[in-house]
């Protein structure tokens, strides 16, 4: 379980040294010019170099990356193939008769599937690119500076601190009732995962009773404090991403027109 | 089940953004008071996000085989109230996108509105309305999870079909469809979740019950009455 978690590589990527605004204003700003992009193109292109940023500088290991591209993919099929067969538009490009009716696939429905395939690998390749170069902790300093209040940034440090708490919890519990049997059989699979289910809270319960305990020995008042991290930001590198970003616009701007069907 | 990075369009992503923004403003407005009165509620609010999160990564037994996961917002829901949990949901959601690559940053204001938002919302009301009519706990919190679940997908679809209608026949077909197609994988889901949190809810109230007693999520007649019928 613990080995789906992106931010043990996020640390060690090759990026680690690069401002987070930086790798953040690239990731967010790649997903939006995707989202923008009237045609498959950019998006397709965006996706290309997007993973080519994560794999080749980020040196994120190629098999973690293509085990990573199966998750979005699920959702996207199911959701793909309504949007084909029922969206409709334009002139019918295939008809499959199926149990007494015919399922049409237009041209219009079959450019905007193309689409949004497109907009999501764009936009999935940009987002694993920020979640494998940027750990959580550079997140919060960013999130420091944006002046959220601090209790949502308290929480959302605790939060982070006790995910791998609990995840511990987990895997010993979860080890115990497999080697007991526990999940030989659905009855027994619901049983067991409700008794993890229950353990977990009481434990993480009695966690954040301590953790009080010990905040209000180091005196607690209410704000966590950030070390603040100063990095450079080297100029070669905002006019590297800068004029990216922009070709990536010019890009989306010229393929406007030109439609797959 | 997160709608993907890249799939909404712009403006139903801004759309989303604005609707769920005042719930969790609120919800930050209670947390700022709750953690200036009670300076012990942080890490408790901590670890039951964590707890969400953990809860919503794990896989149920699923019986069509495909890969489901419990959305665990219901038993926020049920232990905090729906405003504190829309906070929680946010962070937890965020931490999906960037831990497991589930959900997006753009899609975030439609998944917070869906999972976050929505869900826990029915699930607090069925749970009080359980209550207050004296319906057994077991089963109340068996309808709360199974119907946070359920509508939380009911929305996802309605997301989706807002933003791709049918030319013919507009948004009734296109959302009809879409919940058609994800009722496949939801509805079974909906209905593990709703036994696997009601059966955790009862190891809760053997082991700790003075923590249900403290977040009043239960009184202390139910829990006699809960106690009594589980001796």
């Amino acid at each position: 379980m613990m080995e789906q978690y992106l931010d043990g590589y996020a640390q060690a990527n090759g990026l680690r040294d690069v401002d987070t605004r930086l790798k953040l204003l690239l990731g967010l700003g790649a997903i939006l010019i995707s989202l923008s992009s009237t045609t498959p193109w950019t998006p397709l292109f965006i996706a290309g170099t997007m993973a080519m940023v994560t794999l080749f500088l980020a040196k994120i290991p190629g098999r973690l990356y293509l085990t990573l591209l199966l998750i979005p993919l699920s959702f996207s099929v199911f959701s793909v193939l309504v949007i084909l067969f029922v969206r409709g538009g334009g002139a019918p490009l295939f008809i499959f008769p199926v149990a007494g009716i015919s399922l049409t696939v237009t041209t219009g429905s079959a450019n905007l599937a193309l689409l949004l395939i497109a907009r999501t690998l764009g936009g999935m390749s940009s987002l694993f690119f920020i979640a494998l170069s940027t750990p959580m902790i550079e997140i919060f300093s960013f999130m420091h500076s944006l002046r959220l209040p601090p209790a949502v940034i308290d929480l959302s440090m605790l939060i982070y601190h006790f995910i791998f708490v609990l995840v511990g919890e987990v895997i010993s519990i979860y080890n115990a009732q497999t080697i007991r049997h526990g999940y030989t059989s659905l009855k027994r699979s619901v049983h067991s995962l409700a008794m993890l289910g229950g353990m977990l809270f009481i434990r993480a319960w009695r966690q954040g009773e301590e953790l009080i305990t010990a905040m209000d020995a180091r005196c607690y008042d209410g704000k966590l404090e950030l070390p603040g991290e100063q990095k450079n930001t080297r100029p070669v590198l905002i006019a590297y991403i800068v004029s990216y970003l922009a070709g990536c616009g010019v890009l989306s701007y010229f393929s406007s027109s030109l439609v797959i069907f | 089940m997160h709608i993907m990075e890249g799939f909404l369009p712009l403006f139903w992503c801004i759309f989303w953004y604005i609707i769920a923004l005042p719930f969790v403003a609120y919800g930050v407005l209670l947390l700022n008071r709750l953690t200036r009165e009670h300076r012990d509620s942080l890490p408790l609010l901590a670890v039951a996000g964590a707890f969400i999160f953990v809860l919503s990564s794990l896989k149920l037994p699923s019986v069509t085989g495909s890969c489901s996961h419990p959305t665990g917002t219901g038993l926020g829901a049920i232990l905090f109230g729906p405003f504190l949990t829309s906070v929680m949901g946010v962070i937890v959601l965020l931490y999906q996108a960037l831990f497991l690559a589930h959900g997006g940053l753009t899609t975030l204001g439609a998944n917070v509105f869906s999972m976050a938002i929505a869900g826990p919302f029915l699930g607090y009301g069925i749970y009080r309305g359980g209550n207050a009519i004296g319906l057994n706990t077991f089963v109340t919190v068996f309808l709360a999870a199974a119907f946070t679940d359920l509508f939380t997908y009911v929305i996802t679809s309605l997301q989706l079909a807002l933003a791709f209608p049918a030319q013919s026949g507009g948004i009734m077909t296109s959302f009809v469809t879409f919940a058609a197609i994800f009722a496949i994988t939801q509805i079974p889901l909906a209905i593990m979740e709703g036994i696997i949190i009601a059966l955790t809810f009862k190891y809760i109230i053997q082991a700790r019950v003075d923590i249900l007693l403290k977040l009043r999520v239960l009184t202390k007649d139910q829990i006699k009455k809960v106690q009594e019928s589980l001796a």
